[in-house]
């Protein structure tokens, strides 16, 4: 390789990085304008309302998509939000949790499921989901920073904000999908005639695999983020918290469940678990699938659920 | 060590910027490409580099005793030395277990039983290509087409040489060992190429096949509950998912070797482009089609001992190729649907007398691949008859979408894609050769767009489909 070819090889390589550091900030900062003003959408809208209101709420639900189908705020409080998303977990919700400011008086319900806990795969990886406020949430970037989960990268190049969701945002910033402004989070699960059929084979064909054994060993991640929320709640005297575990078509282990209630009870945080609340009802209809309730389902339960809390004590 | 990690991307510049500065010894360069070849593939599992080593011993050694026997008697002896060996290799680690599994079957049909015959083996990443590319080199030498290598660190540097290690293309003798036994150079004609060729496959692999891949793990991995139209979607995808990510895996690995002043030879050719499964066959996964033309096909007496032999060997060829993919029945039915279309193909041009199909031929043939697919992907034989009778009972109710961005970007990939292949293989050029035709600027604007791209869109996928085989 002659010096002729060499200055061309580093031309190409430099001039590559320098237009695609530039493209890189250009298209960062175009989808930071538009991704600010969509409301609606899982990539970012629902994350932006929930910034938006999280503050001027009584009533805020965290957790999975089973929080999100299962939990109907508003029977709890005209002044309220579901802040579920499909496939998050504690770190992701710990990490929102923490954003609330400290002194507002609110309830906070955080939906939480037993399997994650014991769950030895469980990195913390859904933090990524709130990587669009990367550098423009500090509590927000200081918790990604921490949690390691963010390619070095990131860190050049910041339109990996918007992995996998920047024609999501643009959508949505011209034809949102609902009225974001009537929306409360909460999304029931409707099943159609033609799903049933579907539904009743899933549901006939479930079996969980996980071994049920008497020694679960807690994943330490998301201990470490239930601690964090744990934290907070002494930070916020005004506030009361309850974790709840929604129910299950068919939990065939009730040790970890047990296991769970111990780590909640030695902690002092108020939990509720109704994973086998209609285990032995066998009702097809109360379901979509073996983790998610048909609307049906989760209307019955919200009641349930709301019941138990005005009767108890926290 | 996978070509889309970060690992790579460290890897291939510091090899890189040491090999050119030993640029006045190509023997010192092929010692560092041997030494980098076996930490790229140690990165994975240093004690299957011992496989690789004894492979590279054994038909080093071989080939010299083929050339040097005297008697084709003598040297057929040398020859099935190696095959023995290689396919011995093969044999246990990546077929034993199938082989075991399949007599236990056979034997419980029949009503006796045995104990469970299967070993806890685990299949080394490219061995299936590493095999046969050792094995071409010692039929070679019997054939008396290439002298042997007495240069036993380019021997060991043809065979394990890292941008082709795990997953090809598979590189003839002839071609690669010239070209690692004399000095290389470097021109701007193959760092243009090679550059943009690396950087086609990387947007290839990580932005369109591995999107594509989240909606088809989704429908094949409940196929049950799904209606005719998401399986034939879910099957669609796949076929381009599979395309995009080992033409994606070729595209790198022959632009990484233009890096280092090596040719290699071209794996794929726009395969959907074909009106016919022949020329389909002459486009896709091209170092294999020509390896079981050559070594097998032409070795089993090709076409040259009439009609029903000929039929013959093209259906046993497919069904061994098939069989090559992975230790599995339904590889096997994948390489028996090629192997029969093939045949009828063959038959079809024989008694009409014509040398391919009109326009139509083209939905002919990605209708024949696409079935085929179907036993490629699906986990087993009842899941992928289950799935072709949900496609052919047109129960083409709504389409399951699954997470709607990741089906729209999918989608919308998908579509740049195909437009990419449509815009390079209407301008007759190959890609290999496309880059030379940018300026610095140009050529620098492309590849920042595709970094772009991949920041937007990159999904994590565990490994390249071809690792498997």
């Amino acid at each position: 390789m002659n010096s002729e070819i060499t200055k061309k090889l580093i031309k190409i390589i430099i001039l590559t990085l320098l237009i695609s550091y530039g493209l890189d900030k250009l298209v960062f900062f175009g989808l930071n304008k538009i991704s600010d003003n969509v409301k609606t959408g899982q990539a970012i809208g629902k994350l932006n309302h929930f910034l938006e209101l999280k503050d001027n709420t009584d009533f805020l639900v965290f957790g999975n998509s089973r929080a999100n189908r299962h939990i109907n705020v508003d029977l709890f409080s005209d002044n309220s939000y579901n802040m579920g998303i499909d496939g998050v977990g504690i770190a992701y919700n710990s990490t929102l949790i923490n954003t609330l400011q400290e002194n507002k008086e609110q309830f906070i319900l955080v939906h939480i499921d037993t399997k994650n806990f014991f769950d030895t795969t469980y990195d913390g990886s859904d933090i990524r989901g709130l990587k669009t406020k990367y550098k423009r949430n500090p509590i927000i970037t200081s918790a990604l920073d921490e949690s390691g989960q963010l390619s070095k990268l990131q860190q050049i190049y910041y339109s990996m904000n918007y992995n996998g969701s920047a024609i999501g945002i643009i959508k949505n910033y011209f034809k949102p999908s609902y009225n974001y402004k009537a929306y409360n989070g909460y999304d029931p699960i409707l099943v159609s005639e033609d799903q049933e059929d579907m539904r009743d084979i899933v549901l006939s064909n479930f079996s969980t695999d996980n071994e049920c054994t008497d020694s679960h060993d807690v994943n330490s991640i998301a201990l470490n983020y239930l601690k964090a929320i744990k934290s907070f709640t002494e930070k916020s005297p005004n506030k009361t918290f309850l974790f709840v575990t929604s129910p299950m078509y068919n939990d065939t282990c009730s040790t970890d469940n047990t296991k769970l209630a111990k780590i909640m009870l030695d902690l002092g945080l108020n939990y509720m678990d109704f994973t086998n609340l209609y285990k032995d009802k066998k009702d097809n209809s109360l379901w979509k699938d073996a983790t998610h309730m048909s609307q049906k389902g989760s209307e019955a339960f919200s009641k349930l659920l709301i019941n138990n809390i005005k009767t108890s004590k926290f | 060590m996978l070509f889309n990690s970060l690992e790579y991307l460290l890897f291939l510049p510091i090899v890189f910027i040491i090999y050119w500065l030993l640029k006045n010894s190509y023997k010192k360069q092929n010692i560092l490409l041997l030494i980098s070849s076996y930490v790229f593939y140690g990165w994975w599992d240093y004690r299957f580099l011992s496989l690789i080593i004894f492979s590279s011993f054994l038909d080093y050694f071989v080939g010299q005793k083929i050339e040097e026997a005297i008697g084709k008697k003598n040297k057929k002896r040398w020859l099935l030395v190696s095959l023995f060996s290689n396919l011995g290799l093969l044999g246990v680690f990546k077929y034993y277990n199938f082989f075991a599994d399949s007599f236990a079957s056979t034997m419980s049909a029949i009503g006796w039983e045995v104990n469970d015959l299967t070993l806890n083996i685990i299949l080394p990443v490219g061995i299936s290509f590493y095999t046969f590319q050792t094995l071409s080199y010692s039929i070679d030498i019997y054939r008396n087409q290439i002298k042997a290598s007495r240069d036993i660190v380019g021997f060991f540097t043809f065979v394990s040489l890292f941008p082709q290690l795990v997953a090809g293309p598979i590189e003839r003798a002839s071609n690669l060992i010239p070209q690692i036994e004399k000095k290389r150079n470097l021109n701007i004609t193959l760092i243009k190429t090679g550059l943009f060729q690396i950087f086609i496959g990387l947007f290839r692999k990580v932005a369109i096949a591995d999107n594509l891949g989240i909606y088809v793990d989704s429908v094949y991995g409940n196929y049950e509950i799904h209606n005719s139209s998401t399986l034939l979607v879910a099957t669609v995808f796949y076929a381009f998912q599979i395309y995009f990510d080992f033409s994606g895996y070729s595209d790198i690995a022959i632009g990484s070797a233009k890096l280092f002043g090596f040719n290699f030879n071209r794996n794929f050719n726009f395969p959907y482009f074909s009106r016919t499964l022949t020329e389909f066959w002459r486009r896709w996964h091209m170092s294999l089609s020509f390896w079981l033309r050559d070594y097998l096909y032409i070795s089993l007496g090709g076409n040259r001992k009439g009609i029903i032999i000929t039929y013959r060997n093209l259906l046993l060829t497919m069904l061994i190729g098939g069989l090559w993919h992975g230790s599995s029945w339904n590889f096997v039915i994948w390489g028996g649907i090629h192997g029969l279309f093939l045949s009828l193909e063959k038959y079809t041009f024989s008694a009409f007398k014509i040398k391919t199909f009109n326009a139509f031929g083209y939905i002919y043939t990605f209708i024949v691949v696409l079935i085929a697919w179907i036993f490629f992907r699906a986990p087993d034989f009842h899941s992928a008859s289950t799935i072709i009778t949900e496609i052919f009972s047109f129960n083409y109710g709504t389409l399951f979408i699954g997470n709607v961005n990741a089906f729209v970007n999918a989608l919308l990939l998908l579509s740049l894609g195909i437009l990419i292949d449509l815009k390079i293989f209407r301008s007759g050029t190959s890609l290999e050769d496309y880059g030379v035709r940018y300026s610095a600027i140009k050529l620098s604007m492309i590849m920042a767009v595709i970094i772009l791209m991949l920041c937007l869109f990159y999904s994590t996928a565990e490994n390249f489909i071809y690792f498997q085989f």
